[in-house]
């Protein structure tokens, strides 16, 4: 196991390498550049801009600058004002991180606690409602699901606001309880939420009829355990390694940002940022968070792997 | 299964009559009411779209032409079943031609990932240790690729090369969606050929002398498409609501076509003038989904030999 | 190892510890930093009212620096920040007038030579006094080749023309042909660049030649004072709260990068009134309707909001009392390329221009906002024309359209070749386009195809002049009839990316350009206005844009900017404000 642990993560090197060199080139294969703009700027400014940022050197030149710069840990100066990339990134995403902790963690309660019911309920009222919420959560496009909550929840009724997070926005300020404004945070939350809560609790259900099923509940039942025993200390465990599958990559899309509902709530996110560099062709962003989302993903996906072999003595890796 | 008719073809008998995964899947999934349901609706729903095409009476409007600009930003009524859009365009024909974009976009990318996966995947599992690391770190590659990126690039730089097949954008949207939706696949048809290579009857299949072509598609293909086929239909919605988001950031099906995805994020604009103009579309792309949530839950239900 | 029974809270525990580690982790330096302590306001004459103002404005600027800024949103705060020798106001004709700033009275002229004196006291931020040498430091960074101001061209020879600020601007050359100048030879230059502090508190101007929008372009955030020594010290972070030093009525005293800036009162700041509004926070929000929401939700204080909600503000009783239409200095028009074979025939182009309905259209997309044009100077600009001498001529007329197309070879549309106009796509653009599209059917029956592609490929379409139909536009950088003219019609002119090329036009910028008599001038501008909008030169106009926002009834003393919009009302005097008592 730590043979493959290891082995996965010096793959990481690679994998990292080929997706700067792929962005890089696709970056620069997209019509228009940082500087350019619909009321064209002079082209004896363009020509300072450019070399100002070396952007008139030989693409591979600029290429390797900026693997080199990599390999020292500097990602670069934003275009926009100059900013330093890292710091970008680092600000962005704690936020985002925040809002997808709290996302993961309420649809994780939410639909594990949705789908065991359903399950001990099976075709009973409890089990209609809750399938129908799933059902719900997951059909509509979160966007949408975000406008209506803002409609309904914020500006009809009034209960929530809506713009920015409502956590800390600095570091420093994570431990200030004044920084915690929770009236902000429950509407971007649960739109975050909704689809995944919904998805977990349609595989919760699944799994759980399927262990109640087994022999082995039914031989728990037979030596007279109660019946919250049995379904806590032999029906839930087993029911959750097909849970667990499904929810390392939830809580890697989570942690990753939704750029849709940074967007709608004004957060400042790393994934709104991202996306936003895109746009505007701003190359070093754009290297610097591709890099940093691809880390983390790959990073998320090995941890999920090693969970599934830990939890599942059936599987082995090579 | 064709391993019985192997069996047969050696003139040994079995003692019961039992039914083949196919047609005994077949069974179960046509006693599943859900699914049936969902299947029958998207069945209707689908002749309706098409049929709207050709059928002027059906669509009553012409989708995009027909601008009324007396009747702006209407809700229901006789005239307009579904209420107009902000420049006097009628709802339901824009909501029926929706949908049948929206199917087609959703069938056409998942044709595109069943390709993709299903090639990769079955390559991996079955060319030895080297082209399975080097595919799965391809699959790496490609997961942690950040999709958004991917589709804007993707979009732009074809948008602007004007290369003969790709550049309907129809096609675009559906290639770029599965770029970046293929890898599951990829890795499931993978997991699922690893792991049938083990079992029993494959053993025993090389043990009687079945060459390695015999044995992938005779026996470990049509095993590995049960949940292949499900994936695949639970990819549908997948698909129509990522073209609705990229629709949001302005990357989707270029205007005047709507799909529903379209229609949603251009009404957005409006939600609060006139909730009509999204809440059908909306409710369109609910439904949509649903059923074939419903049919996946009831293929799966049916192809799965372990529940009861 | 641990009991099976424990393996998988331990597992999630595990998880949870990660991802926590891995957020604190990231963490690391801190940008809150300590500004300006706030002062009270002098004139606190108003009621105890909280004088918090929070705004939202659409995009975050890019910088703070006022000689590098290229955007509005830049320069809406930037205004606030600095000030001039010489100040736009709004005027009560709704038009603009220059009035002195810093600057003590009008400039004495004399020759090509401008004389300005200063006001005397005038200090910065952190207690510096303002002396003259900082306005020549501003012109002479705007100019500046390491500075690479996008503005620039403004106090070139093709606006302005300052003397020797182009030879500076160009002294490390181009891409193709750099120059290494040594550093004697780059003060040289920039010695000779005509800008010079005879004292303290008289600062002098050499043109080229005599120009009568002396005072205006001095107005402008190009010649907004520099702080040469602060910028020597903190280098590109001078412009960071606790570090910036400003001459105008706010200083900033927090950033949070994508998120908001947060202004207060600059204790020294010399003019009347004394800023009264003692915190005001600017948010960075694109998208609009988000902003709108989080109004209404009384959230936020100031907004622009989207146009497709005019009809919600209405219908409520409370919002329309917020209500605050605002012109905009930006023209919105249908722009062609003359080198395309089908457009180069000025029937097709007029029969393009004539089959919409600029009513209807003004209508249906915009709720009624802007204003239907055939004008190419906008209003409240001198020399504005209006739709009257135009709109009879390329004005809405379906049958006169119809006849055009047919003397173009094209009788009701038949053998029409494939044309597209280039869009961006976002909602109003989308309505717009379709609505364009089917007015060009239902006229002309042409089919006209829709091409959307995001912003930057856009732009790089036009400047590279791959396009056929494009929706385009000029949105004036200051008040004067030059500058939606100079540089975008005349052949080969910067700006000009639709190749009109006319000899009489040309000959009448031309004389515009060096034309010292005012209302000759004026006559002149307008005559090409004339010649451009009747033979539809590249653009056909439609609307006159304007922006809706919403204003809190609580604050006071705000003048909408009109044709000096930025993106926010009132900001060229955001000394004014006040919220009034409750």
């Amino acid at each position: 196991m730590t043979g493959y642990v290891v082995r996965r993560v010096l793959w990481l090197v690679p994998v990292l390498w080929a997706v700067a060199t792929i962005t890089f080139i696709l970056m620069h294969a997209v019509p228009g550049g940082p500087f350019t703009q619909e009321k064209p700027l002079p082209q004896s400014i363009i020509n300072a801009l450019n070399a100002r940022y070396n952007l008139n050197e030989p693409l591979w030149k600029q290429y390797v600058l900026y693997l080199w710069h990599i390999l020292h840990l500097d990602l670069g100066l934003s275009f926009r004002g100059d900013r330093d990339v890292a710091e970008l990134i680092r600000a962005g995403f704690f936020v985002t991180v925040q809002l997808g902790f709290l996302g993961f963690l309420v649809a994780a309660v939410l639909g594990l606690t949705l789908g065991v019911f359903s399950a001990l309920n099976q075709n009973g009222p409890m089990d209609y409602i809750g399938v129908f919420f799933a059902t719900v959560g997951a059909s509509l496009p979160n966007f949408v699901l975000a406008a209506f909550l803002i409609i309904i929840f914020a500006v009809k009724l009034g209960w929530f606001d809506v713009l920015g997070w409502g956590g800390p926005t600095q570091i420093g300020d994570a431990l200030d309880p004044g920084a915690w404004h929770l009236k902000k945070m429950v509407l971007p939350i649960i739109a975050v939420a909704a689809l995944p809560a919904a998805y977990i609790a349609r595989v919760t259900r699944a799994s759980m009829l399927e262990v109640l099923s087994q022999d082995y509940i039914r031989t728990a039942h037979a030596k007279g355990l109660a019946n919250y025993v049995v379904i806590l200390r032999h029906a839930i465990k087993n029911a959750m390694i097909p849970v667990l599958t499904i929810m390392g990559p939830t809580a890697a899309v989570l942690v990753t940002g939704s750029f849709i509902i940074e967007t709608t709530f004004a957060i400042p996110g790393v994934g709104r940022a991202f996306v936003d560099a895109v746009l505007r062709r701003d190359y070093a962003m754009i290297m610097g968070s591709t890099l940093f989302y691809t880390a983390i993903v790959a990073f998320a996906n090995l941890v999920v792997d090693v969970l599934y072999a830990v939890v599942d003595p059936r599987i082995r890796y090579r | 299964m064709e391993a019985q008719t192997e069996l047969a073809e050696t003139g040994w008998e079995l003692p019961t009559r039992e039914r083949s995964l196919w047609s005994d899947a077949f069974y179960r999934l046509t006693r599943n009411r859900l699914a049936m349901g969902g299947l029958a609706v998207l069945l209707v729903v689908g002749a309706i779209a098409i049929a709207s095409g050709y059928v002027e009476d059906l669509r009553r409007y012409h989708p995009y032409q027909d601008q009324d600009y007396q009747h702006l930003q209407e809700g229901p009524s006789g005239r307009h079943f579904f209420g107009t859009d902000n420049l006097g365009r009628d709802n339901w024909s824009r909501v029926l031609t929706g949908m049948g974009i929206s199917i087609e976009i959703g069938l056409g990318t998942q044709a595109f990932v069943l390709l993709f996966g299903l090639a990769v995947g079955a390559a991996a599992a079955l060319g030895g240790r080297i082209s399975d690391n080097l595919l799965m770190r391809l699959t790496d590659i490609t997961y942690a690729f950040p999709d958004l990126l991917f589709i804007i690039l993707m979009r732009s730089v074809l948008s602007e090369r004007h290369w003969p097949l790709l550049e309907n954008p129809r096609l675009q949207v559906m290639l770029a969606i599965a770029m970046v939706n293929w890898t599951t696949l990829a890795r499931l048809v993978r997991g699922q050929m690893l792991s049938l290579a083990e079992r029993d009857y494959v053993v025993a299949a090389r043990a009687l002398g079945a060459s390695n072509r015999r044995i992938v598609f005779r026996h470990m293909l049509p095993n590995t498409l049960g949940p292949v086929i499900v994936a695949v239909t639970f990819g549908i919605p997948i698909a129509i609501f990522a073209e609705a988001a990229l629709g949001f950031i302005g990357f989707g099906l270029p205007p005047p076509t709507a799909s529903l995805g379209r229609l949603v994020s251009d009404g957005y604009t409006y939600i609060q003038v006139n909730t009509w103009v999204v809440a059908f579309p909306a409710g369109a792309i609910a439904m949509l989904m649903l059923c074939f949530t419903f049919l996946g839950d009831g293929l799966r239900d049916a192809l799965d030999p372990r529940l009861r | 190892m641990l009991s099976s029974r424990w393996r998988l809270p331990f597992l999630i525990g595990a998880l949870i510890t990660m991802v926590a580690l891995l957020a604190m982790a990231c963490g690391g330096g801190e940008e809150k930093k300590e500004g300006a302590t706030p002062t009270k306001a002098a004139g606190g004459e108003k009621a105890p009212a909280d004088q918090q103002v929070l705004i939202v404005q659409q995009n975050e600027p890019e910088y703070f620096d006022p000689h590098r800024s290229n955007f509005e949103q830049d320069i809406s705060i930037e205004k606030m920040l600095f000030r001039g020798l010489y100040q736009l106001v709004p005027a009560e004709d709704g038009g603009v007038k220059v009035e002195p700033a810093m600057a003590d009275g009008e400039p004495q002229v004399s020759g090509n030579v401008y004389t300005i004196k200063l006001k005397s006291g005038l200090k910065w931020s952190d207690g510096q006094p303002l002396i003259a040498q900082h306005y020549a430091d501003g012109i002479l960074r705007s100019c500046s080749p390491d500075v690479a101001s996008p503005y620039q061209y403004i106090l070139g020879a093709s606006i302005l023309g300052i003397e020797g600020c182009d030879e500076y601007f160009g002294a490390l050359g181009s891409a193709e042909e750099p120059k290494s100048p040594t550093p004697e030879e780059l003060k040289t230059l920039r010695d000779a660049v005509g800008v010079k502090a005879v004292d303290d508190t008289t600062l002098e101007v050499t043109l080229l030649q005599p120009k009568s929008t002396f005072t205006t372009i001095m107005s402008l955030w190009s010649a907004f004072p520099a702080r040469q020594d602060i910028i020597d010290k903190y280098g590109e972070k001078w412009t960071d709260p606790g570090n910036i030093v400003v001459n105008g009525p706010y200083t900033m005293t927090e950033f949070v990068p994508k998120d908001h800036v947060t202004l207060e009162p600059n204790p020294n700041w010399a003019l009347e009134p004394k800023p009264t509004i003692q915190k005001l926070t600017i948010k960075f929000i694109d998208d609009t309707s988000v902003a709108f929401r989080a109004y209404q939700t009384g959230e936020i204080d100031i907004v622009n909001f989207p146009e497709s909600e005019i009809p919600t503000v209405k219908a409520d009783p409370k919002l329309n009392e917020a209500y605050l239409l605002e012109g905009t200095g930006r023209m919105d028009a249908v722009e062609m390329q003359l080198k395309d074979p089908t457009l180069s025939d000025f029937n097709v182009r007029l029969a393009i221009s004539r089959a919409i309905d600029r009513k209807t259209l003004n209508d249906v997309v915009y709720n009624g906002s802007s204003i239907p044009a055939t004008y190419w100077l906008v209003q409240g600009i001198p020399g504005y024309q209006g739709n009257e001498p135009f709109e009879s001529i390329i004005g809405y007329d379906p049958e006169a359209a119809k006849k055009a197309l047919a003397d173009a070879g094209y009788p009701d549309g038949q053998g029409f070749p494939d044309v597209k106009l280039l869009m961006r796509d976002d909602a109003v653009q989308r309505s717009l386009a379709e609505f364009l599209q089917n007015q060009w059917k239902t006229v002309l029956n042409v089919n006209i195809g829709l091409e959307f592609v995001d912003a930057k490929t856009r732009s790089s379409r036009f400047n590279s002049q791959d396009f056929q139909l494009y929706r385009g536009g000029w949105q004036i950088d200051y008040p004067d009839p030059e500058n939606p003219l100079i540089g975008l019609f005349d052949t080969g002119g910067g700006n000009n990316m639709y190749n009109c090329s006319d000899p009489d036009i040309d000959a009448k910028l031309k004389a515009a350009a060096t034309e010292t008599n005012e209302a000759a001038r004026i006559k002149l501008l307008q005559d090409a206005e004339t010649l451009i909008v009747t033979k539809l030169c590249g653009v056909a106009p439609i609307t006159q844009l304007a922006r809706v926002y919403l204003v809190n009834t609580k604050i006071g003393g705000l003048t909408p900017n009109g044709a000096i919009d930025s993106g926010l009302p009132g900001n060229w005097g955001v000394e004014h404000w006040f919220v009034k008592a409750q």
